[in-house]
Order: C-alpha cells, then sequence, then structure tokens
C-alpha cells in the first residue's frame, strides 16, 4: 500500500513502542468479499503471526494470557488488543483457554465491561472449537456489545479502532457461518443473521459518527469507513442495496473521505461503483470501479479481477472495449465473444455469447447490464449499413433485411424505426428518419459518432 | 310488444318502493343503513333506517303474477355502471382493503406459512393488483395508489419468499413471479431475482412474457413492448398498468427525435396502432405533448416541440380511460370490457372467499 491511515499510524505508535506491531490488514484481504474463510482455516496460514509468538500463544496458560489482555488495555495498545480477540490470531486454537466459566477468571483480571468482553471472546473460541458457530457467533455479538460499552465510554480518544476492526469483522464471518449452519438444518431465513450483524455493526456506526467532540486526530470518525465496507458486504450478499445509501451519504459529506487508508477507499469504491451500476449511473460506476481498478494493490490479482467483472460492462457500454491480453491476463475470457460480438455489430453472436456464460453472468450480477450492450451492437451494425450503401439515404428496408439476417425475430418496420429513432435520440445516430420515403437520412458529416463521445 | 323492451327510470341504486319495503320489513343489510339508526343491544322493537345513498336493489326471483319490468323498479344503464362502481369501489375495496390488512396482521403475528398462508397472499395480490388499475385516477379519498402500492409491494415479496423457501407444489408461482415483473417493469432487483430462478420457471409462458416486456423496456423498445403487452392475461396488464402512460410518452419522446423534421407526416391511425390506443386518445395524447396534429389526421413530430403535459392535464380523468392494452377496434374492446366485468366478478369473489 502506498499510503498508511491515520488509524493505522496512531494504532502504530503506541504498538511500536513495545515492537510488536503487526502489519495491518489490507485493502487486498478485505476486498475478499464472496468467500469468508473459516475462522479454524485460517489459523492454519496465518503468514503474518510471528512464529515465535504464535508457539507461545498456542501454548500460553489462561493467566498469561488476561494478563497480556490487561496490559494491552491498560497501554492502550489498540492494534495488540484487536490480536489478543481476533480470531486471525493462534490463541483461538489453545485448548487451554477454552475454560467452561471464564467469567470468573476474567473479573479477577479485568474490569468490567472489558471481563464480560473477554469472557465472551473465551466462550466463542470453545464454541468455534466444536464448529458451532451458532452459538460463536452469540458469544462474539457479546463481544461486540461490551466492547462498544466500553468505547463508548472512551471520551475523545480512538486507540480502541484496531480493536473494533477485529471483533467487528470476526461478527460478519461468524454471522455467514451461523446462517449456513442454520439453513442446512432448516431453520431460518436465509440473511436473517446477517441482518442481525448489521444491527451490530450499525450501533458500531453510530458512536463512530456522532464522535464531535475529539480532535482530528483523536477521532473515532476514523473508524466510519471500515465499517461501511463491512455494512456494504452484507447488503449486498442479502440484497438490500436501498440500505447503502444513506452510508454513502455519510461519507460524501466527511470531510475525512479522501484521508482513509487506500485499502478501505479501493473497497469502498468497489462497493459504491457497484451500486451505481445497478441504478444505472454509469459514468459514476465507470470512475468509482476505475479508481477502484487503479488503485488496487498489485499483488491482489483476485480483488483486481473483481473489480473488472464489473467495470469491463460499464467501460464497453460507454464505448471501450477491453483487449484479449486484458481478459487473458485476469482469466475473464467469458467477455471475450460479447466484446467481439459487440464491436463487430454481430447481434447473432451477442445472444449466443450471453447465453453460453448466461450461469456466470447471471451469478455476477452482469446479465442485465450486459444486455444493455443490445443498444450499441444495433449501433455498430447500422454503422455497417451505412459504409457498404455508402449513401447518405438508407431505406429502412436495408436495416430489417440485416436484422432478420442476425436471427431477431418477429421484427418490421415500425419496429426498426423504433431502434433507429431511439439511437438518433441518445445521440448515436446523427440524421433522422422520413416516415414518406422510409428512410433513415444521416448526418454528411460524423453521422455515427464515437462512442465515447456520446453516452 | 316485442322489439320494444322497457327503459328504466329509477335514478337511484335502489327504487323507492323497495328501499320502503324492506326498510318496513327490518331487511335491510348493514351496509345499506342510516349510520346511527343501527339496532343496539337491549333495544327490541327499534327498526334501522335506509340510507338512500347507499342502499342498493337486491335480487329477487321471478315470480307469477310479479311485474319485474316495471319502469320505475328498473335502471337504465347509467345508473347500473354508478352502482356497480359503488360496489367493487366504496364497498369491496374499502372494506377488503381493510379487512385483508388485518388478516396479515394476524399471519405475521403467528408467522404462518405453508399453502394457506400463501393462497391468502396469492388472493390479496390479486386483488390489490386489480385496484391499482381499476381505482387508478379516483379521488384520493376513495384510493391512495401509495398505500395502494405499500401493500401490494408487501404481499407480493412475501409470496414470493415463500416460494423460494417452502416446499412446493407452486400451482401459481408463475403468475405471480410474472406479475411481479410487470407490476416492477425496469427494476433491476425483480429480474436479478427472476434470472436466479430455475430454467424450468424462466421459460414458463408467462414469465417468458414478462421478461420480454422488461427486455424490451431496457432496449427502450417502446413499440414492441406494447404490441408484447397486448398478449397478457388481464391480471398481467392490471398489473403493468400504472407504467403505460410511461412507455406511451416514451414512444412519443423517441419519435418525436427520431423523425423530428419540417416535413414528417405520420398517419394517427398507424400511430394509435402502435401505442395500442383508439385514434381519439392517441391524438389528445400527442396534442398534450404539444404536437401537432393536423386535419388529414398527421402528426408532425418534432423535438422542439415535444414537451411534457401540465401535471394531472392527463392523469386526473383520462388515465382510467387512457388505459391498458386498450385495441383501436372497437370489437375487441368490447370483449374486453366483458372480459373485465367477468374477471371482476370472479377475482373479487375469490379475493374475499365468497
Amino acid at each position: 500500500m502506498k499510503e498508511k491511515t491515520h488509524v493505522d499510524q496512531q494504532s502504530a505508535a503506541a504498538a511500536q513502542r513495545r515492537s510488536r506491531k503487526k502489519t495491518p490488514k489490507t485493502g487486498s484481504a478485505s476486498l475478499c468479499v464472496e468467500k469468508n474463510i473459516p475462522p479454524r482455516a485460517s489459523l492454519v496460514n496465518n503468514k503474518e503471526t510471528n512464529t515465535v509468538e504464535g508457539i507461545n500463544m498456542a501454548h500460553i496458560t489462561i493467566n498469561q494470557y488476561l494478563q497480556q489482555v490487561y496490559e494491552a488495555l491498560d497501554n492502550h495498545e489498540g492494534s495488540f488488543c484487536a490480536e489478543l480477540l481476533s480470531f486471525k490470531h493462534p490463541h483461538v486454537a489453545n485448548p487451554r483457554l477454552q475454560l467452561p466459566n471464564p467469567e470468573d477468571k476474567c473479573q479477577q483480571v479485568l474490569e468490567p465491561p472489558y471481563d464480560e468482553m473477554v469472557a465472551a471472546h473465551l466462550r466463542c473460541t470453545s464454541a468455534a472449537a466444536n464448529h458451532d458457530f451458532i452459538e460463536a457467533y452469540k458469544f462474539q455479538t457479546l463481544v461486540v456489545q461490551s466492547f462498544l460499552k466500553a468505547f463508548q465510554a472512551h471520551k475523545e480518544e480512538n486507540w480502541a479502532l484496531p480493536l473494533m476492526f477485529s471483533v467487528t469483522l470476526d461478527l460478519t464471518i461468524f454471522a455467514n457461518n451461523a446462517e449456513q449452519q442454520l439453513l442446512k438444518k432448516g431453520k431460518g431465513q436465509p440473511g436473517d443473521m446477517l441482518e442481525k450483524a448489521a444491527e451490530q455493526l450499525m450501533s458500531c456506526f453510530r458512536v463512530c459518527a456522532s464522535d464531535n467532540r475529539a480532535g482530528l486526530d483523536d477521532s473515532k470518525k476514523w473508524g466510519m469507513l471500515f465499517l461501511i465496507n463491512q455494512l456494504f458486504k452484507i447488503y449486498f450478499k442479502i440484497n438490500k442495496l436501498h440500505l447503502c445509501k444513506p452510508l454513502i451519504r455519510a461519507i460524501d459529506s466527511s470531510t475525512l473521505k479522501d484521508e482513509y487508508s487506500m485499502a478501505q477507499r479501493v473497497t469502498y469504491k468497489y462497493y459504491v461503483g457497484r451500486k451505481a451500476m445497478f441504478d444505472s449511473d454509469f459514468k459514476p460506476a465507470e470512475e468509482c470501479l476505475s479508481f477502484s481498478f487503479q488503485h488496487c494493490h498489485r499483488s491482489s490479482q483476485k480483488n483486481k479481477r473483481m473489480i473488472l467483472i464489473y467495470l469491463l460492462p460499464v467501460k464497453m457500454l460507454l464505448g471501450h472495449m477491453p483487449t484479449l491480453q486484458l481478459l487473458r491476463k485476469y482469466d475473464l475470457m467469458q467477455f471475450a465473444d460479447v466484446t467481439k460480438a459487440v464491436r463487430e455489430g454481430n447481434l447473432l453472436l451477442l445472444t449466443e455469447a450471453l447465453a453460453r456464460h448466461e450461469t456466470f453472468f447471471i451469478r455476477c450480477g452482469i446479465f442485465l447490464i450486459l444486455e444493455k450492450l443490445k443498444i450499441i451492437t444495433y449501433r455498430n451494425l447500422f454503422k455497417t449499413v451505412y459504409q457498404l450503401l455508402r449513401s447518405h439515404q438508407l431505406p429502412l428496408e436495408a436495416f430489417l433485411v440485416c436484422l432478420r439476417m442476425m436471427k431477431v425475430d418477429g421484427l418490421d418496420l415500425d419496429e426498426v424505426q423504433c431502434l433507429l429513432a431511439n439511437l438518433i435520440y441518445m445521440g448515436h445516430i446523427k440524421g433522422y428518419i422520413s416516415h414518406q420515403h422510409q428512410k433513415l437520412v444521416v448526418s454528411k458529416q460524423n453521422p455515427f459518432p464515437p462512442l465515447s463521445s456520446v453516452s | 310488444n316485442s322489439g320494444c323492451s322497457p327503459r328504466g327510470t329509477c335514478q337511484s341504486m335502489c327504487p323507492n318502493r323497495e328501499l320502503q319495503e324492506r326498510e318496513s320489513q327490518n331487511r335491510l343489510h348493514r351496509f345499506e343503513t342510516l349510520a346511527g339508526t343501527e339496532k343496539r343491544a337491549g333495544e327490541r322493537c327499534r327498526r334501522p333506517r335506509a340510507d338512500p345513498k347507499r342502499t342498493v336493489k337486491e335480487y329477487s326471483r321471478p315470480a307469477a303474477g310479479k311485474d319485474s319490468t316495471r319502469p320505475s323498479d328498473l335502471r337504465p344503464p347509467a345508473v347500473l355502471l354508478r352502482t356497480v362502481c359503488y360496489l367493487i369501489d366504496d364497498i369491496v375495496y374499502d372494506f377488503a382493503f381493510d379487512r385483508l390488512r388485518s388478516v396479515r396482521q394476524d399471519m405475521i403475528i403467528q408467522r404462518t406459512a405453508g399453502p394457506e398462508s400463501r393462497a391468502v397472499l396469492e388472493r390479496t395480490v390479486r386483488l390489490l393488483a386489480y385496484a391499482s388499475f381499476r381505482l387508478c385516477g379516483e379521488p384520493l379519498r376513495l384510493y391512495d395508489p401509495r398505500i395502494n402500492d405499500t401493500h401490494l409491494q408487501e404481499s407480493l415479496s412475501w409470496l414470493l419468499r415463500c416460494y423460494d423457501t417452502e416446499p412446493g407444489p407452486h400451482g401459481n408461482r408463475e403468475e405471480f413471479q410474472a406479475l411481479s415483473l410487470l407490476y416492477n417493469l425496469g427494476s433491476s432487483r425483480v429480474l436479478q431475482h427472476t434470472l436466479e430462478l430455475p430454467e424450468r420457471l424462466r421459460s414458463s409462458p408467462a414469465i417468458a412474457l414478462a421478461l420480454s416486456i422488461n427486455r424490451a423496456f431496457s432496449e427502450r423498445n417502446p413499440v414492441r413492448l406494447l404490441r408484447l403487452a397486448q398478449r397478457l392475461s388481464f391480471l398481467q396488464s392490471c398489473a403493468l398498468h400504472r407504467h403505460m402512460a410511461a412507455v406511451r410518452r416514451d414512444l412519443l419522446l423517441l419519435y418525436s427525435h427520431g423523425l423530428s423534421s419540417r416535413n414528417c407526416r405520420f398517419p394517427l391511425p398507424r400511430l394509435a396502432k402502435l401505442l395500442a390506443l383508439d385514434v381519439a386518445h392517441a391524438g389528445q395524447l400527442c396534442r398534450a405533448h404539444q404536437l401537432e396534429v393536423h386535419q388529414d389526421d398527421q402528426v408532425v413530430f418534432s423535438k422542439t416541440c415535444f414537451s411534457e403535459p401540465e401535471p394531472g392535464g392527463l392523469h386526473s380523468n383520462g388515465s382510467s380511460r387512457l388505459v391498458l392494452v386498450a385495441s383501436d377496434v372497437p370489437r375487441r374492446r368490447l370483449e374486453r370490457e366483458e372480459e373485465i366485468v367477468n374477471e371482476r366478478r370472479v377475482r373479487v369473489i375469490a379475493a374475499l372467499g365468497f
């Protein structure tokens, strides 16, 4: 990452004193929206964890663990606290920490509400170890709630933000796993758990967004974008995009919007771009997704591919066709025939290409957008007709013949007129239709303006 | 007196004679009594009074010696229509709307699921979709389109969720998936949901047609859209009806740009056919958009002339007549009217469970 967040810098300052600083989660990782790695699996290949410490942590006693938590909280070491409560950290696999009744121990060492938070965390590790994600989710909710109690009491300080990031991230992951488990048992409705998790995230968000007293450096507002990205992830998953709108407004009106870490901004723009795309606001969608693509870390090929899945259709609608090399590089050859068809004005091929990769396109949610490429394909096809006839007065019959060759069924001259009228209205064709003569009369200059100059 | 059928002269929904008779015999329905005159508990001989504005002539079996052709007992067509409108709009809708809402309330509280709940939702959606067509343009105190819309959307998405999550068979699923597509024309949320359905469902005739109509909408091809719309069933066209004005406006907008030239002459009858309107209404619509219509029924499209009509000018009373997929062939329209009346009866009865 080129830039660092203020949050990272602040927490880093504290952490560096004890030289325990871990690399913060990068945007590349937080973009991994579609697949949530189950907590157990993530323990195995946690590259970021220091091995020596990892071994220690995996065998530490409960007293040692609680002592570390106590010190980290006492020293306001947000990042280290975050690790001590994170499911990305090896201590969660430590059987010595999975007590049947951790509350007593926690109360002995920690102040409320931290004792509650850590006790719930330890219970959560037991539940996760038993692969009971429904229980785990319940305890993680408790973790977030107790955290929030403490967090609200932190006046004019924001050192705990990394901790908030970590406990809320785990909450989302557990909600997802719990939901899978419930659905497998035939219980609950899809989206129920995630929606509940979103409520928790929203209460965190409200605390962050309403922090108007603290100075810029100590503001909890630095936590907003992270939470918004988490919420976006959920809203996209449960298909409630309309809930994104107030969040986008909150960021738009924020003075910090360009100051957050690049990783968070990349994620944010990715979702905002997708949202704009579904609202058919293609220009803003293109801007957001392009930003996201350009600034996404070059090592995260998978994320760049995900961005491209949405960026490509938008670009194509605006007249920019991707090269084959690009499609090959990102393993997106599903788009190859679509691109070819649009470029050549080959409606027949377009229909075929869409049908062939229908499942992929529908799963990504871009099928409807790609269907809109038909209009541009018509434009390109009609341009060919114009080039072949070399005339400024083109009989409507010629277009009809041409469309029938493309197997566009049930078409007649009325529909041809309507198609042409639409292209004229949109500015793709300069000219007019003479109904009396059944001809399209095109401008002598530049009758088919370049696509990029139109929309 | 063959060939000369009697002409009614009764100007109210109920002949005066019958009103008095039923009042004295205490045979008034609750809907027909004057507010405040109902019989209360404990009262023995109080008779409710009739409200002449709400009493409706009841059916009586023809019998020997009974003269059922007296003009003063017969209502002429205009009064009959007023009667039907009153029955459908005020009695049925107002009453059913509220009581259906309470049915759903009971369902929500008990978190009911299963075939009965689905059947309730299906009937509710049908009535509300029908109302969205039948009552549009009525004064707000009788019908609020936004509230009707909220309830329809709620019931419909609830129903579709039931289809998604509850085990089948769902005999009417295609009908309601299609209805959702048409009622929410152009909504990417509904379209995406439909695309995620199994191919078997998607290719069923009702859904395939609704998808084609949506495709025509997204390609911005109102000519095709209006053509396809003529193939819809009655209830499906009710669902689409609220978009018709916008689609027709779009057609005029596109043609105003595409065919804009000083010499443009477009035959109105042809345009009417494309708009799925009769010639008179098509001309009215053109003029409302400031498009010139010549004496010889030729429309002059011009992008500079085209403008949006005054708000309310077209909608207030025109829209329920400018409706639907009224074709310009009179016979076809008569058939439609008949269908409407039949459907109305069937649906209303079905919705109320009579």
